[in-house]
């Protein structure tokens, strides 16, 4: 029996924040409200990555919570899509090149669609999450890496290490 | 023909039980002024779960959840052929018990925590529940639940109070708000559902609809000689329990097992003594 016609009929969301400012958030969460009602195409926003199927993530990568984005990106078991909402979570956004974070979600993990806007409209979401439907239609169940191991970050150069830094100030 | 009857309801359970789901999930969508999903979802959700690619945390863990939806099946089973009503409540608490082991056979600290909860849920309305079985085996002189079938007046007319109590207890085995702690969607993320996924989610999701349909035949019980009253029951107590979960927030489990105990258990405990009374008197 052929169950892919039902993927795109019960498309679980996770939702996660990687060191957003909570513009997207709340636009993400509106789509869940009553007046967008994201619930009519059989979406749930479920938390948990284990019972989900598309991965909505919204903010730069910040070195924090890159390690917890890649963990909930490997839990959730394919066929699965992953959504980057907003301009920070595409490319990083107006906190591209800070000490803090990495330039967007596509340095560690697969995206499939980018969707654009700070913060995003939910009627840009809502689009987005229908053309990851059309995506998530086509995979398979193979086993999806995130591409962390491939990419080293790269090395702080020209970084101060506080370490030596509280080093001196303890000799002096 | 009546055992025919029988036979089907408990074949086609799931079946149904996935619609009374998916109704309840419309009705919520309506009571927020919402559109809400198309009544089969549930079934849809299942057919999608079943491609997911499968991942266990461990085969116990996974023979557990299995073996929970069977034992619920098998309760259910037994109270349609009109078993024993002590029999019944203890093969629904295996069933819940199964679950609350395979909570504690994780290493997830969520899972544990649902585990914990659904233990003080079970403390909290498994006392009222043999309450009402002590109290029908008064009135009808049987514990079989086939005797208030037989039974020349409806049960509701006999002990309002085991059925206020029932009621009380209802949104508490259900999961729904205000005692939903167990799987508390928003603060432990399902409980002890959390840690399964794919085609062993789906053991869980379908034991959900089962038990829907076992509370909601309890709730049938009360009017059972009379299909009309007894169908009136159930949607009274559908629609109760639903506007109930849109219009209450969640309280502490503390705060639920002290309104079982101390309102809910009395209201048995003194519809056991009427019932008592009628007797000798």
């Amino acid at each position: 029996m052929n169950f892919k016609s039902y993927r795109k009929k019960s498309p679980w969301i996770l939702h996660y924040n990687a060191g957003s400012c909570n513009g997207c958030d709340i636009e993400i969460l509106a789509c869940l409200a009553p007046k967008y009602d994201i619930e009519r195409f059989g979406m749930i926003n479920t938390g948990n990555p284990k019972q989900s199927d598309i991965l909505l993530v919204t903010g730069p990568v910040t070195k924090r919570s890159r390690e917890r984005l890649v963990e909930i990106y490997a839990q959730m078991p394919e066929p699965k899509v992953v959504i980057s909402c907003g301009a920070c979570a595409s490319t990083g956004g107006v906190f591209r090149g800070m000490y803090n974070c990495e330039g967007g979600i596509d340095q560690y993990i697969p995206v499939d669609v980018y969707v654009c806007g700070c913060g995003c409209r939910p009627e840009q979401i809502i689009d987005g999450v229908v053309q990851a439907l059309g995506i998530l239609d086509k995979k398979t169940k193979e086993l999806e890496e995130s591409v962390k191991l491939k990419k080293q970050p790269l090395k702080e150069e020209g970084q101060l290490n506080r370490r030596e830094i509280a080093a001196e100030i303890k000799t002096a | 023909m009546d055992l025919y009857i029988q036979i089907a309801l408990i074949v086609l359970a799931p079946f149904i039980g996935g619609l009374v789901y998916g109704i309840e999930r419309v009705v919520k969508a309506r009571m927020q002024r919402r559109i809400g999903p198309p009544i089969l979802q549930p079934f849809y959700d299942f057919f999608k779960l079943a491609d997911k690619r499968k991942m266990i945390v461990h085969s116990t863990h996974a023979f557990l959840g299995i073996m929970h939806f069977f034992s619920l099946w098998f309760a259910l089973a037994v109270l349609l052929l009109g078993g024993d009503f002590i029999l019944v409540i203890f093969l629904h608490l295996l069933s819940t018990a199964l679950l609350i082991l395979a909570g504690y056979s994780t290493r997830s600290i969520f899972s544990h925590l649902g585990a914990n909860r659904t233990a003080v849920s079970v403390l909290a309305y498994e006392p009222i529940l043999i309450l009402v079985a002590v109290s029908v085996y008064m009135l009808t002189g049987s514990f079989d639940v086939s005797s208030i079938f037989s039974y020349d007046e409806p049960l509701l007319v006999k002990m309002p109070l085991a059925f206020l109590a029932l009621l009380l207890i209802l949104p508490i085995k259900l999961k729904k708000s205000p005692f939903d702690v167990a799987e508390a969607h928003q603060e432990i993320t399902g409980g002890v559902e959390l840690e399964y996924s794919g085609i062993f989610y789906e053991a869980i999701y379908t034991a959900k609809w089962i038990d829907e349909i076992f509370c909601y035949t309890l709730v049938y019980l009360f009017g059972a000689n009379n299909p009309l009253i007894g169908l009136g029951l159930v949607l009274f107590a559908f629609v109760f329990v639903n506007a109930l979960d849109n219009s209450s927030a969640r309280v502490s489990y503390k705060q639920m097992l002290r309104f079982s105990l101390t309102i809910a258990l009395p209201i048995a405990f003194i519809n056991l003594l009427l019932a008592i009374f009628q007797q000798v008197l």
